[in-house]
């Protein structure tokens, strides 16, 4: 189904850009009331890279993540992760291709309300068929200091530990790429700046590659550049970002825009 | 709050649909049997009518009413935990619980009201056809009018009223309390209900072999035998859970689920044990009946015949009645569950894993379910063909009871799996996006 021998180039190893999109383009509805929502967007993310997506609402970076990470289908353009190109096919084929190479991190969290927080983290493994190594769960959550949460329910958690339970869960399959939409959304200072560590580490320490959405400049002056999305075209990239000059850069996105940079 | 409550009904009819269907239903069966009593009563009618016409209404109009209550306050009670986040999200808004009691409740009693009134014409039409289905059988004269009165009317608004707003005080008053778990009067109703089938169950002897009402108590003992396992629901699921070998990630799944979501589960498997005892137990004591009229030597008489079919119409009703409520708590319950499904696809589900969850949870849940309907269906069989034939366990018992199995398997698993595979259809991340 995957035109590059999927399974395979997986298992050899890592392929030295995580992330490339060829022209990728995504339209909304029909004809009359039609949304341009990515417009040819070109743009490759190498290994172990943290970068932060930035634009306003409407610029289409939700869409992005969703064309790149394979929970959507582009109208036209290639998606390739870790080497493997995205291709057609039922969501069955989708969700395993996924598998193994994308993590998510959501806004909302999206953890299962039924299951406990190992059972959440270890659930992508279960659902795979691979053999669940609890005490390498136990050690993942350790490190994002849910050690002794085990047991609980996520709704016995605070908003911070539940996207820290989310952080594990993505970390546990180790996974080429993480995408994280809004990460901090929902979160207070404190807890959103233990999260973005955390997304940090994880590029750092453990090599994988994180691609995060965001409209906050603070939390993307954690990533190591921005690229930023405004009308569904791509306007500009910041390397090493500090907050201020990724909201100057914000706050004059529509100039850039107009002046074809 | 009323205004509310009808503001949220007129915007949302869609919800309402289930608890509609129910108290529709549900009114239009009270009726139509409770007509009966009205005609009984009316001037001119010879005592041998006005015996069978009572006899009717008494015995299928009490455990059709005890059926009803039971099936409307399930369904309201699903529907009730599903807005569980709407009434969060008013409490958040400086609503007080009493408010919001008066407003589920309020709810409740108004689609309650539109229920009864729908149901009073098919009852009235549905009274006479049940009236012609004696008088043909020649039980009542053909002098007999119909009469459709202020009996039948008042039961089936006041019995489908007292069940909606019950279960919706009920309902509500567990929602706001939070997760407190109040376990005592529900224990206490459920040994209240065994202990009394039990009895019902036991009275059967005091009867003999020919005894025109042989059949109801066992009938009565095996509907209040269920209901006590139904009350129990829960904690018997949470028995066979523990005793089950499931291995895959859809079983593992399904049994975390399951586990979690017993206490919500209650009011499937309460239709599910009434469904399979009900029908089961009636059937096969008519089966009983049927064969002994037939070994007494007797060539079956017209009547006994056309009270056989007369039998199977009633309690085909009833079942039927059953069955719709079951598929219209399940299609409730499942469908609520668009965003978990959403959540499991993005947590690396695969649709085909997510239908094998639902799948292997419905399993379990009919298996529990028709096991200990079951039992309380043989509670009421074994008693009956003691009395009546000097058998432990007639032979149509087993086809009666891996049909009723079959259809309850069918019922349920079709439901559930058709359910789930609509919800499928969204994406999965707008599955999870929908604020529920």
């Amino acid at each position: 189904m995957f035109r590059a021998g999927s399974r395979r180039t997986h298992d050899k190893g890592p392929a030295a850009e995580a992330l490339r999109l060829v022209k990728v383009t995504k339209t909304y509805g029909a004809h009359d009331s039609a949304v341009t929502a990515l417009d040819g967007v070109t743009l490759g993310l190498g290994r172990g890279t943290f970068t932060a997506v930035m634009g306003p609402s409407g610029s289409g970076k939700t869409t992005l993540l969703h064309c790149a990470a394979g929970l959507d289908r582009p109208d036209s353009g290639i998606v390739r992760v870790d080497g493997t190109e995205l291709t057609g096919g039922g969501e069955a084929e989708l969700t395993k291709f996924r598998r193994g190479r994308i993590g998510f991190v959501f806004q909302q969290y999206n953890l299962l309300q039924t299951l406990t927080v190992a059972q959440n983290t270890v659930l992508p493994l279960k659902l795979a068929g691979q053999r669940v190594d609890r005490r390498r769960a136990k050690e993942v959550l350790t490190s994002v200091g849910l050690g002794d949460r085990l047991g609980h329910r996520p709704g016995q958690l605070s908003g911070g530990q539940r996207q820290r339970v989310a952080i594990a869960r993505a970390l546990v399959t180790e996974p080429r790429v993480i995408f994280a939409d809004e990460p901090t959304g929902a979160l207070d200072t404190r807890s959103a700046r233990d999260v973005l560590r955390l997304l940090q580490q994880a590029v750092r320490l453990h090599g994988r590659t994180v691609v995060m959405v965001t409209h906050d400049p603070v939390a993307a002056s954690y990533a190591d550049s921005v690229l930023f999305l405004a009308d569904g075209q791509l306007a500009g990239r910041l390397d090493a970002p500090t907050a201020d000059a990724v909201a100057e850069r914000l706050a004059h996105l529509g100039d850039h825009v107009a002046t074809g940079v | 709050m009323f205004l509310l409550a009808m503001r949220s009904i007129r915007h949302r009819p869609g919800r309402f649909l289930a608890t509609l269907l129910s108290s529709f239903l549900g009114a239009a069966i009270i009726m139509t049997f409770n007509s009966m009593h009205d005609t009984a009563a009316r001037d001119g009618v010879d005592p041998t009518s006005a015996e069978t016409l009572s006899t009717a209404a008494g015995v299928v109009g009490g455990y059709g009413t005890l059926l009803v209550f039971f099936a409307v306050a399930s369904t309201l009670t699903v529907n009730v935990r599903q807005r569980a986040a709407e009434l969060e999200l008013l409490r958040c808004s400086g609503a007080t619980p009493a408010q919001l009691k008066r407003m589920v409740v309020g709810e409740a009693v108004v689609v309650a009201l539109v229920g009864a009134a729908l149901a009073i014409g098919p009852a009235m039409l549905g009274g006479q056809a049940l009236l012609e289905v004696f008088q043909d059988s020649g039980q009542v004269a053909e002098s007999v009018d119909h009469s459709f009165g202020p009996i039948a009317l008042m039961t089936g608004i006041d019995i489908t009223l007292l069940a909606s707003a019950g279960a919706a005080f009920l309902a509500v008053r567990r929602a706001t309390r939070g997760h407190e778990r109040r376990g005592g009067a529900r224990k206490f109703l459920a040994y209240a209900a065994l202990l009394s089938g039990a009895a019902s169950v036991s009275a059967t002897f005091v009867f003999s072999a020919t005894d025109a009402a042989l059949m109801a108590p066992p009938a009565y003992g095996a509907i209040l035998l269920s209901v006590g396992f139904a009350l129990m629901a829960p904690r018997l699921l949470e028995g066979v859970l523990d005793r089950l070998p499931l291995s895959g990630a859809s079983g593992w799944l399904a049994v975390r689920n399951l586990r979690e979501r017993a206490g919500q589960l209650a009011g499937i498997l309460m239709s599910l044990i009434l469904f399979t005892a009900v029908a089961t137990a009636t059937l096969t004591m008519q089966a009983v009946e049927s064969d002994a009229v037939e070994a007494s030597g007797l060539t079956k008489s017209i009547d006994a015949k056309n009270l056989e079919t007369l039998n199977f119409t009633v309690v085909g009703i009833i079942v039927v009645f059953v069955c719709v409520m079951l598929v219209n708590s399940l299609y409730a319950a499942t469908s609520y569950r668009a965003r978990e499904f959403g959540q499991q696809r993005l947590a690396g589900a695969t649709p085909g894993q997510v239908l094998g969850t639902v799948g292997a949870e419905t399993l379990i849940l009919t298996v529990t379910g028709v096991l200990f309907g079951m039992v309380a269906a043989l509670a009421g069989i074994v008693p009956f063909t003691l009395v009546r034939t000097d058998g432990v366990l007639p032979g149509e018992a087993y086809g009666i009871g891996a049909a009723v199995a079959a259809i309850a398997a069918a019922v349920t698993l079709g439901t559930s799996l058709v359910t789930a595979r609509r919800m499928l259809r969204t994406p999965a991340v707008g599955a999870v996006a929908v604020a529920s």
